[in-house]
């Protein structure tokens, strides 16, 4: 099912990072999308390689859906390339189709349906032989953990449960890419960490992209993280380099009590004239102390150095000088800001 | 081929948990049997035929089988399993043969409980089976070209209850397309007569099969799939 690697060539976007290992199973090349006057993709490309688990981030409205329901052939693209296990999104939707599993949004599915009737339904649109079709269905609902359910209707079901039907349904023909959106969106938290544990077994064999906006998620599931926001793409690679990328402009905490005649504002003013420093604040006082934070451009470590013998300089008394440590969170809240 | 099977059995099936469909061919059967049997001209013209009943017959279809076919399409684009559908690989054809397939068995099963009639009326002189066999068939075609007008109809709204209007209003139109055109411009009455099914339906109910008929049933069924893929596929386009 693999194509011709490369058929897109796809350029490095914005300066964000693109990688794949192995062969691309999922290539996407600037990508937009017009709901009417809306511009709801404004050019997204990236490439996801073969036995990667991505996922997609973003705050509501970011475009993820979008992106996903043209991937899947069920929207079209306003212009722009795409192309599914070498399958091209235009010229061989039928073929690309095949290739994929997709798990839209909330899972609809047929009510009235009992959840062996629909599967063997999908089978046998999925073409499946007949023989084999069975056996394939209890794989999957063992996979999934249907067992209980298999006598019910989908109309029947809780959400949690319907949703693994949704997963049941999107794996039956062992497709080697998987598009999940939202997949755990409505679950408890028990069958929240039970769906992330599948799907990472899911990823040894298959590529998989799954939107989310949840963030811990994303870290407890994915391999990489794509971070889209009002149609853009604004980050793109692992936990630890948007971590590390995050950090090179950090803040610096300081809390000091000033010797007598010692003014915050001059305070302010040395820790900004040290280099690499942007900008510097009081953020507030008490007990006899001022609190400062410095915020930095480049990611020197020395500067902790730096303001440490500027406090021994001055007779600050130090009560407090840590880094602000920036947490994923922050790194996507500022990444999403707009 | 396999596709258009596994829809049109899942689309048949889902008829039995619709009460919509039950409830649309008790009425319908009602209908008839109260035509049987209040109204004395309905069987009572000295001889055994079945004329009236497959004069009636069609009439009943305009209500009836767009009540069948509406939920087609509409119901998963509201019930957003059409997603679910469309992003499976089956080309936008297939769908639609797929869904008339599941109708036109849930019509055959309609046409099939009306055999009482006949039954009955050959009790009291033994019925000529020729002409209602071929009004049967005629049935069928009619009913066929009936259910893909409502299908149309269904791919191009997310509301039930505007599916089975149009596919109503189209299907009068097909139907009584000369009768209408005959009051404003009676001289155009008899060309635009070839267009209309009820015209071509007066000659199966008199037990002629007539290819002209079936044909005309045929085209308008190939139409309407043609042109319910392409607003499907219009969902593809650009903008």
């Amino acid at each position: 099912m693999t194509g011709a690697p490369g058929s897109i060539s796809i350029q490095k976007g914005d300066g964000a990072v693109t990688r794949a290992t192995g062969s691309p199973m999922i290539e996407v090349l600037d990508l937009r999308k017009f709901y009417g006057d809306f511009e709801a993709l404004k050019g997204i490309s990236f490439t996801v390689g073969k036995g990667e688990i991505v996922g997609f981030l973003g705050p509501n409205g970011a475009g993820k859906t979008t992106t996903m329901k043209i991937l899947t052939g069920f929207i079209s693209a306003t212009s722009g390339r795409f192309a599914v296990a070498g399958h091209d999104g235009f010229q061989e939707s039928l073929e690309l189709r095949r290739a994929i599993g997709y798990l839209p949004e909330n899972a609809p599915m047929y009510p009235d349906m009992g959840v062996v009737e629909y599967l063997e339904f999908v089978a046998e649109i999925r073409k499946i032989p007949s023989s084999k079709r069975r056996a394939r269905i209890f794989k999957m609902v063992e996979l999934v953990g249907l067992g209980p359910m298999i006598r019910k209707n989908i109309g029947e079901l809780s959400k949690g449960y319907r949703q693994r039907v949704g997963l049941a349904q999107a794996m039956i023909h062992e497709p080697p890419v998987l598009i999940l959106d939202e997949p755990t969106s409505g679950l408890d938290p028990n069958q929240i960490v039970e769906i992330r544990r599948l799907i990472k077994d899911l990823g040894r064999e298959h590529t998989i992209i799954l939107s989310t906006h949840n963030l811990p998620e994303v870290q407890a599931t994915c391999s990489r993280m794509i971070i889209i926001s009002g149609g853009r793409k604004v980050a793109d690679g692992t936990a630890d380099q948007l971590e590390r990328e995050g950090r090179q402009s950090s803040r610096f905490v300081l809390t000091a009590r000033l010797p007598a005649g010692s003014e915050p504002y001059q305070v302010r003013t040395q820790l900004g004239a040290l280099a690499g420093v942007t900008s510097a604040e009081e953020v507030g006082h008490g007990d006899g102390a001022h609190r400062f934070t410095i915020s930095t451009s480049g990611s020197e470590t020395e500067l902790t150095e730096s303001i440490f013998a500027l406090a021994v300089r001055e007779g600050w008394a130090l009560r407090e000088l840590r880094r602000d440590v920036v947490d994923l969170e922050q790194i996507f809240h500022r990444l999403t800001q707009y | 081929m396999g596709t258009i099977w596994a829809i049109g059995k899942r689309e048949f099936a889902s008829f039995f948990n619709s009460p919509v469909a039950y409830l649309a061919i008790c009425l319908f059967l009602f209908a008839i049997g109260a035509m049987f049997f209040w109204w004395e001209d309905f069987i009572d013209q000295g001889q055994t035929t079945m004329r009236t009943f497959f004069e009636w017959v069609p009439w009943l279809f305009i209500f009836l089988l767009p009540a069948i076919s509406m939920r087609l399409v509409a119901e998963e684009k509201r019930t957003g399993s059409f997603e679910m559908l469309i992003t499976m690989p089956i080309r936008d054809a297939e769908l639609l043969l797929g869904k008339l397939l599941g109708a036109s068995l849930f019509l055959v099963v309609t046409l099939v409980l009306t055999l009482a009639y006949p039954l009955v009326i050959n009790q009291y002189g033994s019925l000529d089976l020729g002409p209602v066999l071929g009004g049967y068939i005629g049935l069928f075609f009619v009913g066929l070209a009936f259910l893909s007008l409502g299908l149309l109809a269904s791919t191009w709204t997310k509301n039930q209850i505007v599916a089975f209007l149009l596919g109503a209003v189209l299907c009068a139109f097909f139907f009584g397309l000369h009768k209408f055109v005959g009051v404003f411009s009676p001289g155009l009455r008899d060309t635009v007569a070839v267009l209309s099914l009820s015209d071509h339906f007066e000659t199966f109910a008199k037990g002629v099969i007539d290819t002209r008929g079936l044909i005309y049933c045929l085209s308008i069924t190939i139409l309407s799939v043609l042109i319910g893929t392409y607003s499907l596929e219009s969902r593809r386009w650009s903008r």
